[in-house]
């Protein structure tokens, strides 16, 4: 029993701080706005879904207490829909899409709604006080550094150079303007209102469509002070043939902190056309893996690979494909690793350009794929993002 | 043991004084004869008889820390335990008797003994520059057991608590007041007592902040995001530091964020819960080993020849205004002599006094104490450009050129005014004490005091025997290297001495893997990780690499038909000869050197020497840059070189980097295991050749299963 997407739906992103448009909205309303757009688009009975996964990645404060079911009762949808919060890090939200999927698969469940949400301005990034960052003895057993520096480690070892970050940077900066210029994301963008329906926010505020490679080769490295204090030793204990790190990632090449939410709308055939919908792909794989966790931002790699193979496909069957801008270097890495043309990955832009609000992340790269899939009229894509403690996820759609 | 006086103010003085000993010390001992005297105070409190306590010693020490020698025999983590938590609990009811307590402090406390004054409301100091506190565990490999580092975490907050405990320093009371370990500090006796009395009239609060509602941790907990970061970039400074091989400094950091988290008991708890695992780690014992059994050995004078008094050096001679030369004079200024300092001019010579002057100054900016003054220390110092100004000193220490026309003409120099009692010491590293000696006109009184470089850091002086020194000589050389409070470890005249001897296999095993096909990166981080302070080829650059290959033809001559040529000296030869790349000094060797710029290993070696070498067990890499330099002191263990092991292990740590974790190049071997360390030389042999076939001592050893002490 094949599980099938019907829609997909993001806000658009606000800059992670006070500064940031969507800072005075709590993330509640970003997920209840976004599950009553859901709900009209579709004109959904919301009695008939069995269960709202939602991922976020810092669970706590005003994302605390299960913000899933949280959203659902304050967005009014029935009482009779269960909802939970998941966190597998970065990719929690195509995570939570993944587990509806099986959900479906399993044939216990039929309409499964799924998606995420982190706003980074109000709660931010490990203000949860985690083990792995925040206890001493774990972080240093388990040799557990900032993801900076780990992808400044990816950027060491393959020896590419602070160009060619910069470099890749600014293409995502020029697609994602170009894809915002002509109106790709139109039809899936929701926007932000106020409780007296005053316009917050409709576009990608984080955006630098005007940036240069000049500019972006005068920003300071964002990593090296950090390094410095000793996570760079802690790197080279797991990967000793560095003579010396390499501290090439800046602002302008690693992904934006942002506010934001996404939701999919997944349900099986039978059910999705009782309801009245149009199926617009399948879920053809989704795959679930863990790496080496110091260097941890390699995992897409093994996961791309475990997704083709379940699918049995191979690179050049997937028509575009999406791997999270969490930094440039594991970007490059990932395309190098599995031979992917340039014109087919990230082609509108990613989180270097847009931002990357942590839960919310896998759930709008789906979309951004599927709506690309569209409007170009091909077939097949392949999802991914590498994740915290060296995992990664990945999920295969093709249209139908 | 414990003297119980009260005064009309309801204030009781309580002073300890153990009999049968020099210093109190805090055993079970005084822990029971605490119980009677708690319980009467307990008492007097209820009845509303006291004031206040204060706590004081009848010895010129307040109070001496644990029993060593209890916990490094015993096994037993309950037992451990259960001794930190006894402890403990007797510092709980300390300072729990409702009313305040002062630690009158009028001598050294350190250790457990500050602990002590720690579970006082207040500390009294008398300002005396030999008074020595604070918790210097750590250098043993140690924490606090009772309470200490939670105590200190009240009072300090938990960054300056982790400052105070992981760097190990004893303070002066100045230093102590400035840290905030302390709270007064008194003129002599009375004033101490005065103070005390005026704190226990000034207030009835009886309690400690850990025991008040409300109260908090200064700076916050780690709750708090700000200290959650910083005791983050601590954890992640610790493995910069030593990366994972000294487990003390993070036990105080994990009791410290744990214990911020919890209420005071149950950070107590924690905290002796880390200790006890710390008592059982094998870097504990090796490292009590070396810093207290070994080193209390060696100053015990086992090996210093008997029969005769001892010598007091007052004013040493110090030929060569170089950085050794400057350094000695420091050092031995420092220790309370007059030193003379003499080069080729006066001019040349008063370099030497404007070091001095700069470390007094950098003493005085870092806000360390010495007991005189900058210009006390001045007057102590004389330059000269003429032997003669020797004619009072009681030793003197050539410290020049590396070249023995050159030590010959000063130690003649030199001779001809000093009276023949005085002793002359050379500071050659590679020419034999005998045929220097040679040249000497009393070469009774002739020899090798092998000082290592910095002079500040490094506290060790091999002391070289040439064939006509005699024992006297000995003896004194002794006695001066203790008086500057160095470690003296007698070697004997051989070729490379020992310490360099050693250190030279550590280089030439780094040097081989380059040319197995290892990347240098790789060599260099093993090196580091397995605890030594730099990478082999780091190490043979700063050396130089002519002398690298000198040891290596000194060993040659020295064995003869027997010596087997090491395979790193092919590459030493490469570099040498065909690259012409000589190390440091010519700013190129295995590295690049290029100013103001760090430098990095030389791109050149990864054409000459392929890196063939993809996959690498690092563990295995680690050991054998380790079992050289331990095969290699074995040797020098049984030709004699080296007197005894305590000398050989603490000879490796402070001499050239061996790790301190380890205990010492010997002292691997029972941390080790022998027969397991056999078994892997074995292997080691069959892969890597001759240089680790073991020496016959170790299998003997193995047969009549002993072990080296």
């Amino acid at each position: 029993m094949d599980a099938y997407i019907y829609d997909a739906i993001r806000t658009p992103r606000g800059k992670g701080k006070r500064s940031g448009s969507l800072y005075e909205v709590r993330p509640i309303d970003l997920l209840s706005r976004i599950l009553s757009a859901m709900q009209t688009r579709n004109n959904l009975d919301t009695s008939q879904v069995n269960d709202v996964i939602i991922g976020c990645v810092t669970p706590t404060a005003d994302q605390g207490a299960n913000i899933g079911k949280a959203a659902l009762m304050y967005a009014g949808w029935s009482d009779e829909v269960p909802g939970m919060q998941i966190n597998r890090f970065c990719a929690s939200g195509l995570d939570a899409i993944n587990l509806g999927a099986m959900k479906i698969r399993s044939g216990w469940e039929e309409v499964i709604v799924a998606g995420g949400v982190e706003s980074m301005s109000r709660v931010p990034m490990e203000s949860d006080g985690g083990a792995l960052i925040y206890d001493s003895e774990i972080h240093t057993k388990v040799g557990y550094i900032p993801q900076g520096i780990a992808a400044d480690l990816i950027a060491t070892k393959e020896g590419y150079t602070r160009e060619q970050l910069d470099a890749y940077a600014l293409q995502s900066q020029q697609r994602a303007a170009h894809a915002w210029d002509n109106l790709y994301f139109k039809d899936s963008i929701i926007r932000i209102y106020d409780r007296n329906g005053l316009l917050i926010l409709d576009q990608d505020e984080y955006l630098r469509p005007n940036t240069s490679l000049e500019t972006l080769a005068t920003l300071p490295s964002a990593f090296q002070k950090l390094g410095d204090s000793g996570f760079d030793q802690m790197a080279m204990t797991k990967y000793p043939t560095v003579e010396k790190m390499q501290h090439l990632h800046t602002a302008g090449n690693s992904s934006g902190i942002v506010d934001g939410a996404s939701l999919v709308l997944l349900a099986n055939e039978k059910k999705g056309k009782a309801l009245g919908l149009k199926a617009r792909a399948k879920i053809v794989a989704a795959s679930t893996v863990s790496s080496e966790p110091t260097i941890m931002l390699q995992g897409q790699i093994p996961a791309a690979k475990k997704a083709l193979k379940m699918a049995g496909m191979t690179t050049k069957d997937i028509d575009l494909w999406e791997m999270n801008e969490a930094f440039a270097a594991p970007v490059l890495k990932f395309q190098q690793a599995l031979d992917i043309d340039n014109d087919c990955l990230n082609v509108n832009g990613g989180a270097i350009a847009m931002g990357h609000p942590l839960g919310a992340t896998g759930a709008m790269l789906l979309g951004t794929l599927l709506d690309e899939l569209e409007r170009r009229d091909l077939s097949t894509g392949l999802v991914t993002l590498c994740v915290g403690g060296g995992m990664g996820v990945a999920t295969i759609i093709e249209r139908v | 043991m414990i003297y119980y006086k009260k005064d009309t103010d309801n204030i009781v003085t309580l002073t300890l004084d153990m009999t049968g000993r020099d210093t109190n010390v805090l055993n079970h001992e005084i822990v029971e004869a605490f119980i009677p005297v708690i319980r009467h105070l307990q008492e007097e409190r209820d009845k509303k008889r006291l004031r206040g306590i204060i706590i004081t010693s009848a010895k010129k020490s307040f109070l001496a820390g644990g029993d060593l020698e209890y916990l490094y025999k015993n096994y037993s983590p309950e037992e451990i335990f259960g001794f930190a938590e006894t402890l403990q609990q007797f510092f709980r009811d300390l300072e729990n008797p409702g009313v305040p307590v002062v630690a009158a402090i009028n001598g050294t406390a350190l250790g457990t003994g500050f602990e002590l004054a720690l579970a006082c409301h207040y500390r009294v100091v008398i300002d005396d520059a030999s008074v020595m506190l604070g918790h210097p565990e750590v250098r043993l490999g140690l924490m606090p057991s009772s309470g200490g580092v939670i105590r200190l975490l009240w009072l300090l907050g938990l960054e300056k608590a982790f400052q105070v405990l992981t760097s190990g320093k004893r303070l002066r009371p100045q230093e102590a007041l400035q840290a905030g370990i302390i709270d007064e500090l008194a003129k002599d006796e009375a004033d101490m007592l005065e103070k005390a009395r005026q704190f226990l009239l000034s207030t009835q609060e009886g309690r400690r902040p850990w025991d008040i509602k409300g109260e908090t941790i200064p700076f916050g907990t780690v709750k708090n995001p700000v200290i959650a970061s910083k005791a983050r970039m601590l954890g992640a400074n610790l493995i910069k530091q030593s990366y994972h091989n000294f487990p003390a400094p993070h036990a105080i950091l994990n009791t410290l964020v744990e214990g911020s988290k919890v209420d005071f008991d149950t950070a107590c708890r924690i905290e002796s819960r880390y200790f006890t695992q710390l008592i059982m780690r094998p870097e504990t014992r090796n490292m009590i080993k070396a810093f207290w059994f070994d080193y209390n050995a060696i100053l015990s004078g086992a090996n210093r020849p008997k029969g005769f008094g001892k010598f007091r050096p007052k004013k040493v001679g110090i030929i060569g205004a170089g950085t050794m030369g400057s350094g000695i004079a420091f050092e031995c200024l420092r220790r309370g002599l007059e030193v003379v300092i003499k080069d080729v001019s006066k001019a040349v010579a008063d370099k030497g006094k404007e070091y001095v002057t700069q470390q007094l100054d950098s003493y005085e900016n870092t806000g360390r104490t010495l007991p005189l003054s900058k210009n006390q220390y001045l007057e102590r110092v004389k330059t000269t450009d003429t032997s003669e100004d020797f004619e009072n000193c009681d030793l003197v220490i050539e410290a020049v050129f590396e070249n023995k026309m050159v030590k010959t003409k000063v130690l003649q120099e030199a001779e001809n005014h000093m009276d023949r009692y005085s002793i002359f010491g050379t500071n050659t590293v590679s020419i034999p004490i005998t045929e220097l000696g040679a040249a000497a006109s009393r070469p009774e009184n002739f020899i090798g005091l092998h000082f290592f470089s910095p002079v500040e850091q490094c506290p060790l002086v091999e002391i070289v025997k040439g064939k006509q020194t005699s024992d006297e000589t000995v003896a004194r050389a002794f006695d001066f290297v203790t008086a500057i409070k160095k470690i003296p470890i007698l070697v004997k005249d051989n070729w490379g001495f020992y310490a360099s001897r050693v250190k030279n296999t550590y280089i030439l095993e780094g040097i081989q893997m380059l040319q197995e096909g290892y990347p240098a990166a790789l060599i260099e981080n093993m090196g580091i990780q397995s605890g030594m302070p730099k990478g082999p080829l780091a190490m043979a650059d700063d050396l130089s690499l002519d002398l690298v290959l000198r040891y290596e033809d000194l060993a040659a001559q020295h064995y003869g038909t027997k010596y087997i040529q090491h395979p790193a000296v092919d590459v030493l030869k490469i570099m040498i000869e065909e690259e012409k790349r000589r190390g440091a000094f010519k700013m190129q060797g295995f590295y690049q050197y290029e100013a103001q710029q760090e430098p990095y290993l030389w791109e050149g070696l990864e054409t000459l020497f392929k890196n063939t070498k993809v996959d690498f067990n690092t563990d295995e890499l680690k050991e054998r840059l380790l079992f050289a330099q331990v095969l290699e002191a074995v040797w020098c263990v049984q030709e004699g070189i080296v007197k005894s092991i305590p000398e050989a292990n603490l000879g490796s740590i402070h001499g050239w980097g061996f790790p301190a974790f380890k205990g010492g190049v010997i002292q691997y071997i029972n941390d080790y295991n022998l027969e397991r360390f056999l078994l892997k030389c074995k292997a080691y042999e069959s892969d890597h050749g001759p240089r680790f076939k073991v020496p016959k001592m170790l299998t003997t050893m193995a047969t009549e299963q002993s072990v080296f002490v």
